[in-house]
């Protein structure tokens, strides 16, 4: 998942839809995030490259909301809801995730797993 | 008959004076004391032992004590000295001695000023051995005593019983029992070689103190401090084989001879013994020669033990006051046990009063032992003496004394203190400007209101100065107030910038001396741009730059910073540049003085000159340590003085110096190369000039000729390359032709050192980011992966290029604190005692201040975590150059999550 800057990125991803909880005043999702261009990325243990700025899932509560939908740990999040996700601060992120008018979120996602998948298809 | 006269080389020294005596075997004392004696080295001390030997050989007056004439004593004197041996080999301090002179000579050591901002080394001044050297000629004591010899007869020693006789007081000796100082000489350089000369009390016994040191006779010959050494000698805490008797000072043998009778009622009060006394002597004197006998058996006198010196100190007689002090001096050379010993026993403060006493004898040995107490690993003598006022009676005595050995003494006293960082304010406060008056700008030659026909004078290079400008460096390192207060004292920076044109001028550049003012400098001039009264309205205005051309590139976090300002900087120094060209620099309108001195353009011609001529390691990091702070900061005389650099044909100097063996050099070079090149020119030169030595510094393990640096130095290296081929392609391709990609990837994938790991990578990174040199490196057979290593994960990079928070104060500025605080602790204070070595006590520790820069910019606060590098970037002071880089990254804050 190392980009080159200049270069659109590729990647291959799974689309999941995330139904918020609806908890008391809040919607939650059930997951944490971390990254964004203004953390270290040097930090983050699921990137491969470890000057990938982008949001990565780094938790994800049992039984919630994102773990039904399929979200796994280490995710790195593309997308959401048709937003960028790999060039945003960590505060963005978090926003976009949690608008409170929106109850349902669409991520774009992908993993190393999914890319190894893909290629061993390919060569089969 | 004495047998023991074997011992008494010396008396054969002696013979001379004494006619009586018998020819001494010279078969050295160093008998049974053996060991001890031996050391003499001092056979002039055996002289003087000697003389003491014929003491006893003295016939017996018709009291029974050995008559007083000129002989006599000496007869006396071989008792005692006999006595001396016998007593206690320990006694016989001889040995020590010697080295105590020479201790106490030196102990200049310096202190290393060094604090962060340059890191210092702690380096021992020696000048003491210097000096050394002719205190052990004074040892020859011997000699000296036989003139003592012919006061003491004078005097009327003999009655007093009680009487230390200090041979000085011959006068008054009056039945006093006066302690036996023990050599109170000051010698305090000489402490080791007279006294040791023979411990063994003269053997009275009773008040076997042995005569006190002869004020007189000591003050008119060094040796007599040795002398009286040898009294004192007897080290109290030999134990004193005699019963207690008052110690013996050897020197006192001399006079002891005479004194034998008084000794004996003598001073040794408290441990006099009435059949010690002089009967007992007499007995001695009268059976047979005291020598071995008496001695072995009966020392009749012994060293004063350190209470009885402490308490001597506060003795209404004047000479024992100071034969204390001296003895005392002597007794703490090199030996921590004793000094912290004094300290309990609240000596210090009696020997801070005793710096106000009227008399010079008095003060000066005061000072000596105060000095050689300072001295030391140990702080907490340091502590006991600001505590009871010490730094400012130091202050005061500068100022009312005239005598050099006096002034020398306090100054190195204060550059022992200085090395303790807790002390540094403090003596700012009490003594900087007295220290600058009396000391620096006399020495210097800078005139206030030069008198335009004179020529301009030349420095002196004393000891004085030595010493205080070794305390100054120290001082100068205690951080921004410090330097503050440093640079608004009226006429400190003109002083030693006069002294240094001065050096430069008489080709002696590799001084202490002109160590220690460099030092100074270099800490002055560290962020300077940041802290002296008016600096903001030469700021330029990078920030903003910076944050329009931040965004666009990760770079390391501390580049990030200085990347942002730099590339800002670089256009806008660009453009300054030709504008400086022909720009003049800010209308003055009257000359520059003061502080404001630190940053004309002139004084890099001084800086270059001296890294041109000096050879000395620690002056060279030095001056490259003041560029460094110069060119650092986003100010316009920062820019001036990056000009100036090139201008004065400073950059070949500069990459000349990257060869240097020196670790330290090579990496204030490399910094000040670095933030020199944060002019666009300057780059552009340096990237041509400088690749090739800077890659030449970089380790290799094939090359077997590659240097073995440190790994800061390294990391400095790297970071610099690092800056050099940033917005500069031309640069990186001529990095690329120095064959330096080899070296990089094998640093960035093998080296142990984290550090370099990531400075390395990160300048791969950059190189690769130029995507017109792919090709290139692809020819030569790298790809990708050699450059993008999953490791070296941008420091943090500055994040959104709003952080232009960034604090300069990184890296690429001179944070070097090293520079600056190097100064300064690291030094050790100069100590008397210590040897040409002097080891130093307080090392600078100022190096290793860190300064963290909390530039935090604003970014989001909750993402600290992630964020460290760029605001938090820890200063390293220490001696290395910080490179901000590698230790941004260290510290790893946590990784911030939220939850959503």
């Amino acid at each position: 998942m190392s980009y080159v800057p200049g270069q659109p990125v590729t990647a291959v991803v799974q689309r999941i839809e995330i139904h918020k909880l609806r908890q008391g005043d809040n919607l939650i999702l059930g997951f944490s995030i971390g990254g964004g261009i203004d953390q270290d990325p040097a930090q983050n243990p699921f990137s491969e490259d470890k000057t990938d700025k982008g949001i990565y899932v780094t938790r994800v509560t049992e039984g919630g909301p994102a773990e039904v939908a399929g979200l796994q740990i280490g995710d790195k999040i593309m997308q959401v809801n048709g937003w960028d996700m790999t060039m945003v601060t960590h505060d963005q992120a978090r926003k976009r995730l949690t608008k409170r008018n929106e109850e349902v979120v669409r991520l774009l996602v992908t993993r190393q797993s999914l890319q190894k998948a893909v290629q061993q298809s390919m060569m089969s | 008959m004495m047998q023991e006269p074997q011992e008494m080389v010396e008396e054969t020294v002696t013979v001379e004076e004494d006619p009586g005596t018998p020819t001494s075997h010279v078969s050295i004392v160093t008998s049974e004391d053996g060991t001890t004696r031996r050391t003499e080295t001092k056979v002039t001390k055996m002289v003087k032992t000697v003389t003491t030997r014929t003491v006893r050989q003295v016939p017996l007056g018709p009291d029974g004590l050995p008559s007083m004439d000129g002989s006599s004593p000496m007869g006396s004197y071989t008792d005692s000295i006999d006595r001396r041996y016998m007593k206690n080999g320990e006694r016989y301090i001889t040995p020590q001695a010697s080295s105590t002179l020479t201790r106490s000579y030196n102990s200049y050591n310096d202190s290393y000023p060094d604090s962060h901002e340059g890191q210092y080394r702690p380096y021992i001044g020696h000048d003491g051995y210097g000096d050394l050297a002719d205190n052990y000629g004074s040892l020859s004591r011997g000699v000296n005593y036989r003139p003592r010899y012919a006061y003491v007869p004078g005097n009327s020693y003999r009655p007093e019983d009680g009487s230390f006789t200090l041979p000085s007081r011959r006068d008054n000796y009056g039945p006093i029992a006066q302690p036996q100082v023990p050599v109170g000489s000051n010698v305090d350089l000489n402490r080791s070689q007279p006294e040791r000369f023979q411990p063994e009390p003269y053997g009275l016994e009773d008040d076997n103190r042995s005569l006190g040191v002869d004020d007189e006779g000591y003050e008119l010959d060094p040796d007599y401090s040795t002398v009286n050494r040898r009294t004192s000698a007897g080290v109290p805490e030999r134990g004193r084989p005699h019963k207690g008797r008052g110690y013996d000072d050897p020197i006192e043998t001399e006079m002891v001879e005479e004194r034998i009778p008084y000794l004996h009622g003598g001073y040794a009060a408290p441990l006099a013994q009435p059949e010690r006394g002089s009967m007992a002597s007499i007995d001695r004197l009268g059976k047979r020669s005291p020598s071995i006998d008496s001695i072995r058996k009966d020392p009749r006198w012994r060293d004063p033990d350190l209470p009885e010196v402490i308490a001597m100190l506060s003795h209404p007689i004047d000479p024992v006051k100071s034969n204390a002090a001296a003895y005392l001096q002597h007794l703490c050379y090199e030996n921590d046990k004793i000094k912290k010993d004094v300290r309990h026993l609240k000596g210090i403060p009696i020997l801070v009063g005793l710096l106000d006493h009227p008399k010079p004898e008095v003060h000066r040995k005061a000072c000596g032992a105060l000095r050689n107490i300072s001295y030391g690993k140990d702080n907490e003598n340091k502590v006991a003496i600001k505590n009871c006022d010490g730094i400012p009676a130091l202050i005061r005595l500068l100022r009312k004394t005239n005598d050099m050995e006096v002034r020398e003494l306090i100054t190195g006293t204060l550059w022992n203190l200085s090395s303790y960082e807790p002390l540094k304010m403090v003596i700012i406060n009490h003594g900087l400007q007295t220290l600058t008056n009396e000391v620096i700008i006399p020495h210097s030659g800078w005139e206030s209101e030069p008198n335009e026909d004179s020529k301009p004078r030349d420095a002196e290079w004393t000891t004085v100065f030595k010493n205080t400008s070794g305390c100054l460096r120290n001082v100068s390192s205690d951080g921004a107030e410090a330097r503050r207060r440093l640079r608004e004292c009226d006429g400190l920076v003109d002083a030693l910038l006069h002294a240094l044109q001065s050096a430069v001028g008489k080709k002696d550049t590799d001084n202490k001396s002109v160590e220690n003012c460099v030092c100074i400098m270099r800490n002055l001039s560290y962020h300077v741009h940041k802290e002296v009264p008016g600096a903001d309205k030469y700021q330029e205005l990078d920030a903003s730059q910076t944050m329009s051309t931040g965004g666009s590139q990760k770079k390391k976090k501390d580049d990030a910073g200085c990347f942002g300002g730099k590339k800002a900087k670089g256009k806008k120094n660009g453009d300054l540049d030709r504008n400086f060209d022909t720009l003049d620099l800010p209308k003055r309108s009257e000359t520059a003085k003061g502080f404001e001195l630190l940053y004309q353009p002139d004084v890099v011609r001084l800086y270059l000159s001296i890294l041109t001529e000096s050879q000395n390691f620690n002056t060279l990091e030095a001056a490259a340590g003041a560029l460094q702070n110069l060119s650092a900061g986003n100010w316009t005389w920062s820019t001036y003085i990056r000009a100036t650099v090139r201008k004065e044909r400073g950059l070949p100097v500069l990459v000349e110096l990257l060869q240097s063996d020196s670790d330290k050099v090579v990496r204030a070079v490399s910094i000040a190369l670095r933030n020199l090149s944060m002019d666009r020119r300057n780059k552009d030169l340096i990237g041509s000039y400088a690749m090739g030595e800077l890659v030449r510094n970089l380790p290799s393990r094939q090359q077997r000729s590659s240097k073995n640096l440190e790994e800061d130095t390294v990391v400095a290296v790297l970071n610099t390359i690092h800056e050099i081929i940033t917005d500069s392609s031309e640069n990186a391709r001529s990095l690329i032709q120095t064959q330096g990609i080899q070296k990089l990837v094998a640093i960035s994938k093998s080296s142990q050192s984290p550090r370099e790991t990531k400075a390395a990578s990160h300048v791969l990174q950059m190189i690769w980011s130029y995507k017109e040199l792919r090709n290139a490196l692809q020819k030569d057979g790298w790809n990708k992966s050699h450059f993008q290593s999953v490791s070296a994960a941008p420091k943090g990079s500055k994040g959104t290029a709003g952080r232009s928070g960034y604090d300069d104060s990184t890296l690429p500025l001179v944070d070097k604190s090293q520079d600056n605080e190097k100064s300064g602790s690291r030094d050790m204070i100069p100590m008397d005692e210590l040897g040409p070595d002097g080891y130093s006590t307080i090392d600078h520790r100022d190096k290793e201040r860190k300064y963290k820069t909390s530039d935090n910019t604003g970014d989001a606060s909750e993402k600290e975590p992630l964020k460290n590098d760029t605001n938090r970037k820890n200063i390293n002071r220490s001696n290395r150059a910080s490179v901000n880089l590698v230790d941004a990254r260290d510290i790893k804050p946590q990784p911030v999550d939220s939850w959503v």
